[in-house]
């Protein structure tokens, strides 16, 4: 596992890529819809690195090492979750600069500790619609991004219009009512990982049963 | 001892069908696995290393499960499915980098005794390599990690016939222990009459023959006679072709009783597999 992940980080990332993280800094913008930096990371990221990897033939090559099929996938989930800590790391960052320099209302959600569950949760839905959904073929790219793409889109919608509109998750925006933000961010983390599992699992079964 | 052993292989396509593949390749060997384009050698190949899952049937490879020690299995074979065609921008210096981690047994030394055999030079990106240099690149890999078992898919096409002929010898240098075999696929039947020790001959997806090479060419017999001939001998010939002249067809060494008197000569490898295709396309 350790050197699958060598390779993925070694061969199968340009190093230009990790500056597409500086989306992060997004959330300085006063007043935006802060969901959309962290989503930069599926509308670009993801799909760069799956159609390099499909141009480089990435998937014959690995398959070829001494490693189970199972465990090329293992890597690549990994290697997305692992970037996408690293990009919510990033995110958080500003957010905390956010939340410390400005003293304007945003109309839409804070960048606070429920937005950042709700990220956690928006990446683990993409996760579990896209992995899935792209080692049924392994090759095909285009309609699992545009689904997993909606679906987390959809999604952050849903929560921007809750806090928004619903009274009851009023508190979820500002800082207003600290703990249940944590419970929220607890909530978010603990999806990410069990919604990472049923990705991995459903995907590796499928991708056991390509022809190569 | 038996080095690889495959039994009962099937593997079910919606146009094409693996039936009850079977075969055995012991240590110290050289196998020519050979059939014509779509009989189903590399979908084989593929099925034995688990990249295509099959349907049935066990493999074993030092006497072990494949499917069950797949990883510590795969240690100790060398995997070549035609030249490099991965990672075509990166220079071979960077994908031996990695490709050396996943080895236990990986020998730098013998590495760049390769590198330096085959003239291959390591700041190359892979797109810049010739086909016959990807060949090399890719066996290169392949050797570095004293691989017992050798699966090569078409490891000389695309070689120029010096190159061919210096593979062959490295092939026969390789096995010389007693301790490695090779299995290699092609359909340049020349390379296997230069090198191999045993033939396995696969068409539509089933096993013709698989033995020895020199047993499988005593089993034959290019016959050549006139058309009254043909008519007389038809049924028990594998195939023939008619001329102006009478026929040439293929027969099997115990149909040919009888029939002393028309000219039968051994066939070539080449003769055998051209005249199972014919049969089986119908013609």
């Amino acid at each position: 596992m350790k050197n699958l992940l060598y390779k993925e980080f070694y061969l199968a990332i340009n190093p230009l890529f990790y500056l597409l993280l500086l989306f992060g800094a997004l959330l300085l913008i006063p007043k935006w819809l802060f969901f959309l930096a962290p989503m930069y990371f599926f509308f670009i990221f993801v799909p760069n690195i799956f159609l390099l990897g499909k141009s480089q033939k990435d998937i014959e090559f690995s398959v070829m090492l001494p490693v189970r099929k199972r465990d090329v996938v293992k890597a690549r989930i990994v290697l997305v979750v692992l970037l996408e800590l690293l990009q919510i790391f990033v995110a958080a960052v500003f957010g905390v600069i956010h939340m410390e320099i400005y003293s304007t209302k945003n109309f839409l959600m804070d960048p606070n500790f429920a937005f950042f569950g709700f990220v956690f949760m928006m990446y683990a839905i993409f996760n579990v619609v896209f992995f899935p959904m792209f080692y049924k073929t392994a090759y095909k790219i285009g309609v699992p991004t545009i689904i997993a793409n909606a679906a987390a889109i959809l999604f952050a919608a849903g929560v921007e219009f809750a806090v928004l509109a619903i009274p009851a998750f009023k508190v979820l925006d500002a800082m207003r009512n600290v703990p249940a933000q944590l419970w929220v961010l607890a909530g978010g983390i603990g999806l990410f990982a069990l919604l990472n599992i049923a990705a991995y699992r459903i995907s590796s079964r499928r991708f056991e049963h390509i022809s190569l | 001892m038996t080095l690889l052993n495959v039994e009962k292989l099937n593997k079910s396509y919606p146009s094409f069908h693996l039936k009850d593949v079977s075969f055995s390749l012991d240590t110290g060997y050289i196998m020519g696995f050979i059939g014509s384009n779509g009989a189903g050698k590399t979908t084989t190949l593929k099925s034995i290393m688990n990249l295509v899952p099959k349907d049935s049937g066990n493999i074993t490879v030092l006497g072990k499960d494949f499917t069950q020690n797949e990883i510590a299995l795969k240690q100790e074979i060398g995997i070549m499915f035609g030249g490099v065609d991965y990672y075509t921008k990166t220079k071979i210096k960077k994908i031996t980098e990695v490709v050396r981690r996943f080895y236990c047994n990986w020998d730098d030394a013998l590495y760049h005794s390769y590198i330096k055999r085959f003239s291959l030079d390591e700041s190359k990106k892979v797109e810049e390599l010739s086909s016959g240099m990807r060949v090399k690149y890719s066996l290169t890999l392949a050797l570095s990690h004293h691989a017992r078992l050798l699966i090569l898919d078409e490891p000389t096409s695309g070689l120029d016939p010096v190159a061919r002929d210096n593979l062959l010898e490295l092939f026969q240098e390789i096995i010389e222990d007693g301790e490695h075999s090779i299995l290699f696929s092609t359909h340049i039947t020349s390379d296997l009459e230069k090198c191999a020790d045993y033939i396995t001959y696969i068409e539509n997806g089933h096993i013709v023959e698989s033995r020895e090479k020199d047993d499988l060419i005593d089993a034959y017999r290019v016959v050549k006679g006139t058309r009254d001939q043909l008519s007389m001998l038809a049924p028990n010939l594998i195939a023939s072709k008619v001329h102006a002249f009478g026929f040439t067809g293929l027969i099997k060494v115990e149909d040919l009783a009888g029939n002393e008197n028309l000219v039968a000569e051994p066939p070539s490898l080449e003769e055998i597999m051209i005249y199972y295709a014919k049969k089986g396309g119908g013609t």
